[in-house]
């Protein structure tokens, strides 16, 4: 799906990855990679397959736009240093694109590991009137991306039906991007006047 | 010393008590010094202590001639007690004997309440007699050693089995004695229960399917019959449309003539909400009883609780708001009277319930029934009958518990480590797991050694390792510390403390509830409104409120279901009412004459008093006769509801409504929200539904019950809450440290989150199997849905198109608590819901 900010265009994904055309880069919030091994590591038997489905989703998001840069918008690494790292290393090494890591509060992993593997690390990042951070901010002037809260949308219906789903949750200036990761969960968010809300079903974006 | 000799020790100690042993008392006496083990049918109050204190006691005289001079080192006995506050009681009990007899046995106590300083001292040396809780039995077999100081046990009493009996708690139980079994040599097994519809099955559950120790084994019965009386309390004022959740407060003031009347009285709440606005509203309107009132509840704070209950023994209060909190427990003779608020839903909670009233022997229990809605009477009229012929409910064990099992082989690799096959033949000759085959055995232990099913690179899965002789041993310090906090199987929601600002603990409360909170914010808890000031560090910080209006937590796990016994006796009092109501030549309502014709009949003062909504109810619709399914159809603002009314308890309406549900779903595109209570089920749409088409499809069939079942969505839905228990039992979940704030909040995760990942990527996973199969075999109650799908097979359906909801209707279609069911695709619902929401 296709939305404008601005006179700038971005694709939203089913993934919860927003594509920029213009930049042709990639923005991908909250993988929290690390994480499933971390509990593993912890004697909490969470299933593995979970762990290549985090590698695999983002081998599609990049195959399908093909972009030039792609930046996480923090969260990337869930946990300290673990097997996935490994499986992270090989996964960058395959990347033609330029990898750019926001930091966010769980990233907690040294930045020379992230720099020995060629990701540039930043405290956020200003492109024209865009800004991406982890944490949503709000600045005069500069339209936000951000993660971290994982948003969710509650849907309700006649017949009291309701639903709830990983949404990009969109403000007048800010865009919060849902959670990657397959291990994550969310947060219900209550959108005010002036909101939209792209709601994620398997393989559609659908506003609301 | 032979029997006839210890025998006489025993039947003059109770002469200095100027009591006389009951027979029941005698023949387990007489069993145990046999040798056997065996199963007490035995009330509450009546003795059972004695009835099995007294021949360990007297078989360690008998064993140890020089006993007055050398005391005995190391446990004989555990006494097992689901609630902690029991143990002082017993403890009490079990020490007068000894004492007043001479005989120099310790008693001890351990449970969560246990010092350390206490357990440090039990580590060294186990009191003879140990009263303890399953729970702790555990954490002693977490500890090193434990087989040496076991071995010298001769007896393990499970006290109120029946309570453990359905639970997982009953599991552990059944863990525990395997293992015990294989280490003291001379043991033998004794359990206490109340009554229950399955004795038989309770007593082979404690011992063990097959095994030796059941083939040794006697079910003796106390054969103690009490007197109950049942009294209905009937509003004078029917209301037509029988709302649900009315709490009963509009009987209030009926109660406060039978509180005065008698010395104690209990008012039993189902929910702890209810119990906090009965206590809250009885103080407003009656401010002369504060000071002789108090509550008591789960959630309230310990200290409160046991000043609670001795006030009760002491006799200074008049009346105590209680929950099941209080259906358990020690003797309270002051209690007179009894007000169950709500129908109690089965018959032996009931019976149970008027039995905490009239405690001497001979006396008679007296308990007040207030309806919280009108359709209630008819189940005190129903409670009436079953009292009459104790028509009491079985307890249903667990089978193939595997997250219980996860939890007991970490334990014993945690304390010396275990050998598989060692402990595989124990695991076969319980009841639980009597069809544990060697295949899901090994994916246990792959589970818990490998956190997988096979060996993958790059793993660094950590829990039980195998040693060189293979030996299943936990050797990492953090694996061990983090399973025996874990220990147990009671899962509560997260809780936070609440406490005042200046310092005093009130108590605790479910996370949820506080979240949706501000601070400023007025709710009520323990008695008093509360302002909310902060949160932190899970702790609720508040200040008293003035106050009034104020918003009283609700507690999850408050909603009970009909049991079969009780729905099937709920049937027969409304297929008298429709016997009569068809008969309209003679009995129509509007006749002048018809009230007489009616109190002629034998119907109960219950049944009579709702005629005006039967008279409502017959007008657009039918009370439903033994061959009759009734239909309603009609619509609202709300939508089209479509009400069932199989009268089968809220858990096999759930099953049956998702399952028919589904069904439609089948036929065609349509998305409905399903609401059910102890009546029936509706299900709503915002579309129109053709009945008659669900009428000639056979929808009602039982055939292909379990796939059907399964596949509709709500099945998942309600394994996903199973989940959750399983999940922290398992030790999937770490819930934290005590009283930490949570240092590892890395690894902290809702089980929710678990569940889909597990059901994504690890379909074949025992743990999440187990979630459907409770979910299929304690939730929805497969077997009942098939025997009332049968029932229904044989009976005419009556569709009524009604113009309005009808009072029956009514309680079902104002619940709120939904679950919903769907065939049609996600984007289409969604884009519906979205046009619906244009048109508002």
């Amino acid at each position: 799906m296709e939305i404008t900010i601005g006179d700038t265009l971005f694709t939203l994904h089913p993934s919860g990855a927003i594509f920029w055309p213009d930049q042709k880069m990639v923005m991908i919030a909250d993988v929290h990679l690390g994480k499933i091994s971390h509990f593993r590591k912890f004697g909490s038997a969470i299933p593995q397959k979970a762990i290549e489905t985090n590698f695999n989703r983002l081998s599609v998001v990049v195959s399908y736009f093909n972009p030039d840069k792609i930046c996480f918008l923090g969260d990337l690494f869930h946990s300290t240093l673990n097997s996935e790292w490994g499986m992270f290393e090989a996964w960058v090494k395959n990347q033609s694109s330029t990898i750019i890591l926001i930091k966010g509060n769980h990233d907690i992993i040294s930045p020379s590991l992230f720099s020995k593997l060629g990701i540039q690390i930043e405290r956020e990042l200003l492109i024209n009137q865009f800004l991406l951070t982890h944490h949503p901010e709000k600045r005069d002037g500069l339209f936000n991306f951000s993660g971290h809260i994982h948003p969710g949308i509650k849907i309700r219906g006649t017949g009291r039906q309701s639903l709830s789903l990983p949404c990009f949750y969109r403000q007048p200036n800010q865009l919060t991007l849902p959670a990657f990761g397959a291990f994550t969960g969310k947060f219900l968010v209550t959108p005010k006047n002036g909101d939209a809300i792209y709601a994620i079903t398997e393989d559609e974006v659908i506003e609301i | 010393m032979n029997n006839n000799e210890l025998f006489h020790i025993a039947d003059s100690w109770f002469k200095n008590q100027a009591w006389k042993p009951f027979p029941f008392q005698k023949q387990v006496w007489r069993a145990y010094l046999q040798g056997k083990n065996g199963l007490l049918n035995a009330p509450t109050g009546s003795g059972k202590t004695y009835a099995l204190w007294v021949p360990i006691v007297l078989d360690y005289i008998k064993n140890n001639p020089d006993y007055k001079c050398k005391p005995h080192k190391g446990v004989l006995a555990i006494w097992v007690t689901p609630l902690r506050a029991l143990s002082v009681e017993i403890k009490n009990s079990t020490e007068r004997f000894v004492d007043e007899i001479g005989v120099p046995l310790t008693v001890g106590i351990r449970t969560g309440d246990t010092s350390q300083k206490e357990r440090a001292a039990q580590n060294r040396s186990l009191p003879n007699l140990l009263i303890t809780t399953p729970e702790s039995l555990q954490l002693l077999l977490a500890s090193k050693g434990y087989d040496k100081k076991f071995r010298s046990l001769t007896s393990v009493v499970t006290d109120e089995w029946h309570e453990l009996l359905g639970s997982k708690r009953g599991i552990q139980m059944e863990l525990a004695l395997s293992r015990i079994k294989s280490i003291a040599p001379n043991l033998r097994i004794w359990g206490i229960s109340a009554t229950i519809g399955n004795l038989d099955q309770a007593r082979e559950v404690l011992l063990g399917t097959g095994s030796k120790a059941y083939e040794n084994s006697v079910l003796i019965k106390a054969k103690i019959k009490k007197k109950i009386t049942v009294k209905s309390i009937i509003p004078k004022k029917m209301e037509i449309f029988p709302w649900r959740g009315h709490l009963g407060l509009h009987l209030l003031e009926e109660v406060i003539p039978i509180i005065n009347k008698s010395k104690t009285t209990l008012l039993f709440t189902n929910t702890r909400s209810q119990c906090e606005i009965w206590y809250q509203k009885i103080l407003e309107k009656h401010p002369e009883l504060a000071g002789e009132m108090a509550m008591h509840h789960g959630s309230i704070n310990k200290k409160t609780r046991v000043w609670v209950e001795n006030a009760i023994r002491d006799a200074t209060l008049k009346a105590v708001v209680c929950t099941s909190s209080l259906d358990l427990g020690v003797d309270f003779a002051p209690v007179e009277t009894i007000i169950q608020i709500g129908g109690p839903k089965g018959v032996a909670r009931f019976i149970q319930r008027a039995g905490r009233s009239g405690h001497q022997p001979g006396k008679e229990s007296v308990i007040y029934f207030l309806p919280t809605h009108a359709m209630e009477l008819i189940e005190a009229s129903a409670l009436q009958q079953a009292v009459k012929a104790q028509k009491v409910e079985d307890r249903i064990p667990y089978l193939n518990s595997y997250d219980v099992l996860v939890q007991y082989l970490t334990t014993l690799a945690v304390s010396d480590g275990f050998y598989p096959e060692e402990i595989y033949q124990e695991l076969i000759t319980t009841f639980c797991y009597q069809s544990l085959t060697h295949d899901q055995f090994g994916w246990i232990l792959n589970f818990i050694t490998l956190g997988s099913q096979s060996l993958q690179a790059y793993d660094e899965f950590q829990k039980v390792e195998i040693e060189e002789d293979g030996r299943f041993k936990v050797n990492n310090r953090g694996v061990a510390m983090r399973h025996r906090l874990q220990i147990g199987t009671i899962v509560s929601d997260a809780v936070l403390t609440v406490k005042f600002l200046k310092g005093g603990y009130l108590g605790s409360i479910e996370e949820w509830f506080i979240s949706k909170l501000k601070p400023g914010d007025v709710f009520t808890f323990a008695g008093r409104n509360l302002e909310l000031f902060r949160i932190k560090n899970m702790q609720v910080l508040v200040k008293k409120s003035k106050q009034r209006a104020s918003v009283v937590p609700s507690w999850m796990g408050g909603r009970m279901s009909l049991s079969s016994e009780m729905s099937q006796l709920l049937r027969e009092e409304l297929y008298a009412v429709a016997e009569l109501l068809n008969d309209r030549e003679e009995y129509a309502l509007d006749k002048p004459d018809v009230l007489e014709k009616i109190n002629a009949k034998p119907l109960s003062r219950e049944l009579k008093s709702l005629m005006p909504i039967f008279k409502r109810q017959v007008k657009e619709s039918i009370v439903p006769a033994q061959s009759q399914l009734l239909i309603e159809t009609f619509k609202t603002r709300e939508g089209y509801h479509n009400v069932f009314y199989p009268f089968e308890g809220r858990f096999v309406h759930e099953a049956m409504g998702s399952l028919l549900a589904y069904r439609i779903s089948l036929l065609t595109p349509i998305t409905f929200s399903i609401a059910f209570n102890d009546y029936g089920f509706e299900l709503l749409s915002d579309q129109k539904l053709d009945m008659q088409q669900v009428l000639d499809n056979d929808l009602f069939s039982p055939q292909f019950l379990k796939s059907d079942l399964e596949k509709s969505l709500n099945a998942t839905e309600m394994a996903r809450r199973k989940f959750r228990d399983i999940a922290v039992i398992a030790g999937l979940v770490f819930t934290g440290y005590p009283n930490k704030l949570i240092k590892s909040k890395h690894l902290q995760s809702s089980s929710q989150l678990l569940f889909s990942v597990f059901k994504d990527y690890e379909p074949g996973n025992l743990l999440l199997q187990q979630a459907y199969t409770e979910t299929f075999e304690h939730q929805l109650e497969e077997g009942r849905l098939q025997i009332a799908l049968d029932r229904i097979s044989s009976q005419d359906i009556i569709w009524k198109a009604c113009t309005k909801p009808t009072p029956f209707s009514f309680p079902i279609i104002t619940d709120r608590l939904r679950e919903k069911l769907s065939s049609e695709k996600l984007a289409d619902r969604i884009k519906r819901m979205l046009i619906s929401l244009e048109k508002l």
